[in-house]
């Protein structure tokens, strides 16, 4: 052999080696069976094994797309005051015509009112007094920030929904998209999306005994329920207690030089004190690392071990994960809380994030609240001083601050942010326990599970009878060259699939029909060059002759000929949405490796073949 | 060696009168139905809209749904029953809300013999989005187009651009009118597989121009016609190959692919169809007209 063939040989197996190493964890997870899928899920494993495989999209796993848009007659309509015939028929006017020329409402909206001399600050007398231009870029600011707080509920709330990727994205300055997948019931998820969010302050405790009691309880029910599904079947939820507290023997060390008060840090892993094995204490709070979270959210919500909690109580989660022992290892706050909240979030009218504290280079949000809520939040922390009281948005804790002194005129200020986003963020909380958020469904795709199935069942079956076809057929019809094509062919999807899974690509209905044509299309580059080859060959040349020079003058024409089409898919991943992206990737990529498999590998099976001997016939 | 098309000379250009008057009586009989019936038949995506696809646990009949339906105002919905007497695909027009229009139209379901049904897919879409869209797939085409036109110009010559060019909007336009003819929607994902017919369309075009190229530098006495005809004839045995093998797949995808495929799968195999005798009756006479054109203007 010689060194450029070896080197080719080499190179295949390489190419070879890496697509079956790319392919591992796609191939596992859609052959393995529910027990070991949930085994994955509960260690953790699962998070990582997904970010390598292909995804099933909404339409084959069935599911929910649904796109949001903040509802601008709803959100004016709540804004103005005092409203008569003129300014509502200016509004209407404004949104019909928006929608006919399908350009943005507040430019159209700008227009139409400077046609009139109308004084918008007579309508809209919730924002500071002043000219028209000034009251529409409030007006605009305002829809811009409902969006902000719908998004920010519907992340808020992603676990409520049950499944496991949720995406959700702003799609320009007024929409967003929200992707369920694997939903089993729609009305409920769609009434999640939409539904207001449920702010509160709720008093945390701060009785370290108290706690303890919760967790030993905790640990009883837990262990009580443990004890029946091992009875059922034997599954190793003690040994996997076991190897996670191994992992967490610093801990107490850190957080008692950082906080330095009330740490009580357990963790032996005995089969009696199942919960507090997982966890830590510090600061009467409980904190969970971040590959428990789950596990400990499970069991939770099992009644059985939440009736452990006293009715006067209740757990609830922190929504950031926070490094406390400074060594890169996540933790979740777990707070223990009175049953009832002090204060519901209707009595805030605003919050808006800022420099300040003490420094005055602080990031801080500024909270103000009506007159009833300043008096109540004047009596809560004049009688809470020194403890923590919590923002709660729909169950999840955003933020447990320190009550420092009684707060009299409802003005207060919150510190402790690390930087702008995370004050913005915590404002955005605020505000959108007060104020309407009013979005409508301006399109949605729910696909049922049973019909995702029933196409993933069909496309399987067409991509399998369709590749035996085309497989068949190159056998028959070029014989000994047709069965190196199939083998190309076999690579080819392999490879395909292989890219796609490494891309953590999503596979849709179009995009199996996309699989299916470059199966068809692949065969394209190996019958240029077989047909070459006979011409070639027809001219009386040597069989190895005749195979270079095939192989050559093809060539131009595959990339030619490929290249266009690679072009209308990258225009159509460019423009398309959602099942259409999913047909225009799959649909380049197969014909990205059908060159690389057509030009490169086949060529380096027929030198193999024509280097031994001098051949005189060719199967072709 | 086995083979389909044995030393063939078909005279492909003396046709070319022929297939031109097909294809013109074609595509005028496919706008002709576009303008009766006022436009290409968009679906909700771009049109907005709400389709739904129920599964009732018990069977009942298409005029039980219809009367559901008109009892909440959507007598003009259009219901299609899938086989069997259990499963419809109930189609409506946007009017308000689209949130709305689904609610009302769940709570018709409901009333249907006692209200056990499921709904396997739902899609909505309000008619600011679907505008959108439609602007949004057009230039996507268009774009398709020009950068195909740009591509060929700079690899070939203009002329075969322009070839390429025609040959492409005679196959859009054909299954377009098909469309239309037939009454079938023009989806989202329809409008993804014509663009799928442009680069597949394009990809057998250009394996011809390929040809073309090459044999013009060896042959130049021959004069152009017959290098034309010599490269389709040379290129035929891969032309029909590789239009079965991928005919092949697209028709079985069509037959079971499933119900939800099957109007993108349809658009393909047209597409497929008119693409493979584009490029061998549409495309090369055109660089063959153009070629025969600018010589005259020299000439004169």
């Amino acid at each position: 052999m010689s060194g450029n063939l070896r080197m080719r040989v080499f190179l295949v197996v390489l190419l070879v080696g890496s697509a079956a190493y790319m392919l591992r964890d796609t191939i596992s997870y859609y052959t393995m069976d529910e027990t070991q899928r949930e085994a994955l899920i509960e260690s953790g494993e699962m998070d990582e094994m997904r970010k390598n495989i292909i995804h099933q999209g909404l339409d084959l796993q069935g599911g929910m797309h649904v796109v949001l848009e903040v509802d601008l007659e709803e959100l004016i309509k709540t804004r103005v005051e005092d409203s008569d015939a003129e300014i509502d028929a200016l509004i209407s006017n404004s949104l019909d015509e928006a929608q006919n020329n399908e350009s943005e409402f507040f430019p159209t909206f700008a227009k139409n009112v400077n046609a009139t001399n109308i004084r918008l600050a007579r309508y809209f007398p919730i924002y500071e007094k002043g000219p028209n231009s000034d009251v529409m870029d409030a007006l605009e600011a305002d829809a811009k920030d409902a969006v902000d707080r719908a998004e920010e509920i519907i992340r808020n709330r992603v676990d409520q929904f049950g499944v496991s990727e949720p995406t959700i994205q702003r799609q320009g300055a007024w929409r967003i998209v929200v992707e369920l997948a694997g939903i089993s019931n729609q009305a409920q998820a769609r009434e999640l999306i939409q539904a207001t969010a449920l702010l509160e302050f709720v008093l945390v405790h701060e009785d370290p005994q108290l706690l303890d009691e919760v967790i030993r309880n905790i640990d009883k029910a837990w262990a009580a329920d443990m004890g029946e599904e091992i009875s059922e079947d034997s599954t190793d939820i003690v040994a996997e207690a076991d190897t996670t507290v191994d992992e967490t023997p610093s801990l107490a060390d850190v957080l008692s030089g950082d906080e330095g008060d009330s740490l009580s840090i357990t963790g032996t892993g005995d089969v009696g004190r199942p919960f507090s094995s997982l966890i830590n204490v510090g600061s009467n709070t409980i904190w969970v690392p971040e590959e428990n979270v789950r596990s400990i959210k499970r069991k939770l919500e099992k009644p059985a071990i939440a009736a452990a909690v006293s009715s006067d109580s209740k757990l609830a989660w922190g929504v950031s994960p926070r490094d406390i022992t400074g060594d890169g290892r996540m933790h979740r706050a777990l707070y223990l809380m009175k049953g009832t909240a002090e204060l519901t979030g209707d009595v805030v009218t605003d919050a808006r994030e800022s420099l300040g504290g003490f420094s005055g280079a602080e990031f801080v949000v500024h909270l103000s609240m009506n007159d009833e809520g300043s008096r109540e939040w004047t009596k809560i922390t004049a009688g809470n001083v020194g403890k923590r009281i919590a923002i709660v948005m729909d169950g999840n804790v955003h933020m447990a601050g320190v009550i420092r002194d009684k707060i009299a005129d409802g003005r207060t200020q919150i510190e402790g942010m690390n930087d702008l986003q995370d004050a913005k963020k915590l404002a955005v909380v605020l505000r959108a326990g007060a104020l309407p958020a009013p979005m409508v469904i301006e399109e949605e795709r729910t696909i049922g599970a049973s019909l995702g199935a029933d196409s993933v069942a069909a496309g399987t079956q067409a991509t399998v009878f369709g590749f035996i076809l085309v497989v068949i057929f190159m056998a028959i019809y070029y014989k000994g060259a047709g069965l190196v094509a199939d083998i190309a062919l076999v690579l080819n999807l392999g490879f395909t699939l292989a890219v796609l899974s490494t891309l953590n690509a999503t596979l849709t209905l179009p995009g199996i029909a996309g699989l299916i044509l470059t199966v068809g299309m692949a065969v394209d580059a190996n019958v240029l060059i077989f047909e070459r080859i006979r011409e070639e060959l027809r001219n009386a040349k040597t069989v190895k002759k005749s195979i270079d020079d095939g192989f050559n003058r093809a060539l131009t024409t595959i990339v030619d000929a490929n290249l266009t089409t690679i072009l209308a898919a990258g225009v159509l991943w460019q423009f398309g949405s959602g099942t259409v992206k999913g047909f225009a990737t799959t649909l380049f990529w197969g014909i990205l490796c059908s060159m690389v498999t057509a030009i490169f590998i086949t060529r380096t099976i027929f030198m193999v073949m024509t280097e031994r001997k001098t051949m005189t016939k060719l199967s072709i | 060696m086995f083979e389909l098309i044995k030393n063939v000379n078909i005279d492909f250009l003396s046709k070319r009168k022929l297939a031109g008057m097909i294809s013109g009586a074609v595509i005028l009989a496919g706008l002709v139905s576009i303008v009766l019936h006022g436009g290409p038949l968009y679906s909700i995506d771009f049109e907005g809209g709400t389709e739904i696809q129920v599964l009732f646990t018990e069977s009942t009949s298409v005029e039980s749904v219809r009367e559901a339906l008109s009892d909440i105002g959507y007598g003009d919905a259009a219901i299609r029953s899938f086989g069997n007497e259990d499963e419809f695909l109930i189609h409506v027009k946007t009017s308000t809300k689209s949130e709305e229009q689904v609610n009302t139209i769940r709570e018709a379901l409901a009333s249907i013999h006692g209200g056990s049904y499921e709904i396997r897919r739902l899609e909505t879409v309000g008619p600011k989005i679907g505008k959108e869209l439609k602007g949004d797939m057009i230039s996507a085409v268009l774009i398709a187009m020009a950068g195909i036109v740009i591509y060929i110009s700079i690899r070939f010559q203009f002329m075969y651009a322009i070839g390429a060019l025609v040959a492409l909007t005679h196959d859009v336009l054909i299954t377009l009118g098909l469309f239309s003819l037939l009454n079938m929607e023009i989806s989202l994902s329809v409008l993804a597989a014509f663009l799928f017919i442009v680069g597949y369309s394009l990809n057998d075009t250009i394996v011809v121009f390929d040809r073309v190229r090459e044999n013009a530098k060896e042959k130049r006495h021959d004069g152009f016609l017959s290098v034309i005809n010599l490269s389709l004839n040379q290129t035929l045995n891969r032309t029909v190959i590789t239009s079965l093998t991928t005919l092949t797949v697209v028709l079985i995808l069509l037959f079971f692919g499933g119900e939800v495929i099957k109007p993108f799968a349809f658009a393909l195999t047209v597409g497929l169809v008119v693409g493979t005798y584009s490029s061998i009756f549409v495309a090369s006479p055109v660089v063959l007209a153009w070629d025969e054109n600018q010589k005259k203007k020299k000439n004169s």
